[in-house]
């Protein structure tokens, strides 16, 4: 009976999911293209193309870069800020909107405001890199800077809301541990080696694989930013499914495939990831 | 002191309005005869002309009374809704699209054919139009729409630069350059500090493949080869127009980085001689900006000029609605008619020809430039993959332009993307 309260999510679920996954998976092994009436069953063909798509060889790459590159950065800082405004730093609840901020604004809002503050001819980065005595760099087209400003913009952007989760997380661990462990003489980074870190764990988990999941389908930074350049050195997987199955000639057949490859391998890291840091702290 | 009122109950008056509306059949039209059909206009608009655009929607609304729902989309997801939208039934009664999406949805089943005698019944005679947009609208032999006005390449000039850099001639005007070694010659002499002297592109002038294909036009050559089998982008003239766009930047730094807003740096002086959209004018003059216009320079062997005219299109709708289609027909008649109007305030030339003498158009200096260009327009090729092969492009160029790639290996790879997107 209990199982029946379930129905409408599961209803709804397998309609608006599962059942355009599995549309997706049959397209993968079609020629499918949006507008053409008919198409055709051509097997693995679409797998076997990617072999040879440069591009996409390109855009996993970067995708690669863009997750290990990000993880450290959008894993630390909040926990360090959260770590802070969670000992009653002064003025910690404008402290914490401040921070929160930023991810109110949608990614095209973001995207935009630092394409503006890193113009290289009139953005005022550059106009204070140039009052330094520096020349002027156009970050975002360079190809050895255009990706960490990507990450900058990200860090930026997320950093608020992993900060709110932190902090959570920091405030259902018991004071009594800590005390404890002050009689014991460990304090300071002591005590967030052996108590905050441990239990902070599958909060770290949470973090860890919400974002490798968002990094495998970075898209609207991208895409506002760079729209993948300089060149390629920026293009993301989902940017160059979304320009196949969209702008490039509807080549939803290939898309397909690329969605499916992609599946794979966020689905591979997240299995991964969930047996490295498996398990609960108890004290 | 109030006076006081009869009391009439909601259902009193209906029925007492129905009894007298019944008595007056010569007063009281019926229902239909009074209902003007709403229509639905998609289109890309999202700058100013977006403003104009409402504006004459409005009045054509006020004299016609007809309604029209406007959904404004930047011009590639509009595209990308209508090629979903249409074949589901669920698209506008108009759409508004530019030139080289005509093949594709004509080829994919997205526009309705319009035949000759509904255009000639409703006052459109391809007469009246500059020929090179009135045969944009045309597909394999059958018409799918009606152009609107031609967005075209003019060439802006910061004459306070000009001067400054010794860039005037005899007659007091800014020189115009009048080949390639002069062009880049005179953007040397103007680009100084964070001044450059030479830019093509509104924003990211590295992506900016409408002047690559401008270039490319100018050099006698094009994306695809005349039989549009397979792209002629790997022979010389190509591979000569991508040298071009990787000597101006990463050679010779005359022009702004990849993604530096154009538009921004010529408003605000730091850009000297400026190959863009004519969409920017009339923003130029509300900034107040100093500027002046000269027509597309001769950068290659022939002064060609990129254009990419608007035309209105009808959606295949999912059954036919002839109310709708009268009043689409209408709103299209309205505008033709008042397309003056849209030159002056939006700053882009009709496709027809019917506004071109008038005097506020003539008497307009960049409107005049902009007419004169009308013997070296030129447009995109009538293939399905003009669009896909324009996103391939943009990467591509980019990085000829940043200096990563060599132009012919740069021309090569793009020419084998093209030749690999399916049929």
């Amino acid at each position: 009976m209990p199982y029946l309260f379930l129905v409408p999510v599961l209803l709804l679920f397998a309609v608006f999911r599962f059942y355009p996954l599995l549309e997706g998976l049959w397209l993968s092994f079609t020629n499918a293209r949006l507008g053409r009436p008919a198409y055709q069953w051509v097997g693995l063909a679409n797998y076997a193309r990617l072999l040879d798509d440069t591009r996409f060889h390109a855009s996993l790459w970067n995708t690669a870069v863009y997750t290990v590159a990000s993880t450290l950065p959008i894993l630390a800082l909040p926990l360090v800020l959260a770590v802070a405004l969670n000992r009653g730093v002064a003025m910690r609840t404008v402290l914490r909107s401040a921070f929160f901020f930023p991810f109110t604004l949608s990614v095209v809002t973001v995207g935009l405001t630092w394409l503006w503050l890193l113009d290289p001819v009139v953005g005022p980065f550059n106009y204070y890199v140039k009052a330094l005595g520096l020349p002027a760099h156009s970050f975002l087209a360079d190809p050895a800077t255009a990706m960490a400003a990507i990450i900058l913009t990200t860090v930026w952007w997320v950093t608020g809301y992993y900060l709110v989760i932190y902090l959570a997380g920091l405030q259902d661990i018991p004071r009594e541990l800590y005390e404890a462990a002050a009689l014991d003489g460990a304090t300071g980074w002591k005590s967030f080696w052996a108590i905050t870190l441990p239990l902070l764990k599958p909060v770290l988990l949470f973090v860890f694989v919400t974002h490798i999941i968002g990094s495998f389908q970075i898209f609207g930074q991208v895409f506002v930013l760079t729209q993948g350049g300089p060149g390629d050195a920026t293009r993301t997987v989902v940017q160059h499914l979304y320009e196949t199955a969209f702008q490039n000639f509807f080549q939803f057949g290939a898309a397909s495939a690329m969605a499916w490859v992609l599946f794979a391998l966020i689905a591979a890291f997240s299995l991964v990831q969930f047996r490295l840091l498996r398990g609960h702290e108890e004290y | 002191m109030k006076e006081p009122r009869a009391h009439v109950s909601r259902r009193r008056f209906l029925a007492g309005a129905a009894v007298g509306a019944a008595a007056l059949p010569g007063v009281v039209r019926p229902a239909h005869a009074q209902r003007k059909a709403t229509i639905s206009f998609w289109n890309g608009l999202t700058g100013a002309d977006g403003k104009v655009m409402d504006e004459l929607v409005s009045q054509f609304a006020d004299q016609q009374g007809i309604r029209i729902e406007q959904q404004r989309i930047p011009w590639a997801d509009l595209y990308a809704k209508l090629q979903v939208s249409v074949p589901a039934g669920e698209g506008p009664d108009l759409a508004l699209i530019h030139t080289v999406e005509v093949p594709h949805f004509a080829s994919d089943g997205v526009l309705e054919v319009i035949d000759d005698g509904a255009l000639s019944s409703k006052g459109f005679r391809g007469d009246d139009y500059l020929p090179s947009t009135w045969q944009g609208g045309l597909y394999q032999g059958k018409r799918y729409s009606v152009p609107l006005d031609v967005p075209q390449h003019i060439l802006y000039i910061n004459p306070k630069l000009m001067r400054a850099a010794n860039l005037m001639a005899a007659d007091g005007k800014p020189k115009v350059p009048g080949s390639k070694d002069e062009l880049i010659a005179m953007a040397k002499q103007l680009t100084k500090g964070d001044v450059f002297g030479f830019a093509i592109g509104t924003i990211n002038p590295g992506k900016y493949t409408w002047g690559f294909q401008n270039m490319l036009w100018q050099n006698g050559t094009n994306v695809y080869a005349p039989d549009l089998k397979r792209s002629a982008l790997a022979e010389p003239a190509a591979v000569e127009v991508a040298e071009f766009f990787g000597a101006i930047y990463a050679k010779d730094k005359i022009a702004p980085p990849a993604n530096a807003s154009c538009r921004d740096a010529f408003i605000a002086g730091k850009l000297g001689l400026w190959l863009a959209g004519s969409w920017n004018f009339t923003g130029l003059r509300e900034a107040k900006v100093d500027f002046t216009v000269a027509p597309v320079p001769k950068i290659f062997k022939q002064p060609t000029v990129w254009t990419m005219p608007h035309q209105f299109a009808f959606p295949k709708p999912k059954a036919a609605d002839p109310a709708k289609r009268d009043a689409a027909w209408a709103y299209l008649r309205w505008m033709t008619d008042h397309v003056a109007e849209w030159t002056l305030k939006a700053g882009q030339i009709s496709a027809s020809k019917k506004s071109h003498s008038d005097p506020r158009i003539t008497g307009d200096p960049v409107l005049r430039t902009l007419l004169a260009q009308a013997p070296n327009w030129q447009g995109g090729q009538a293939t399905p993959k003009w669009v896909a092969a324009e996103n391939l492009t943009r990467p591509v160029i980019e990085t000829v332009y940043i200096g990563q790639k060599p132009g012919r290996a740069a021309m090569e790879d793009l020419a084998r993307q093209i030749n690999a997107l399916p049929d």
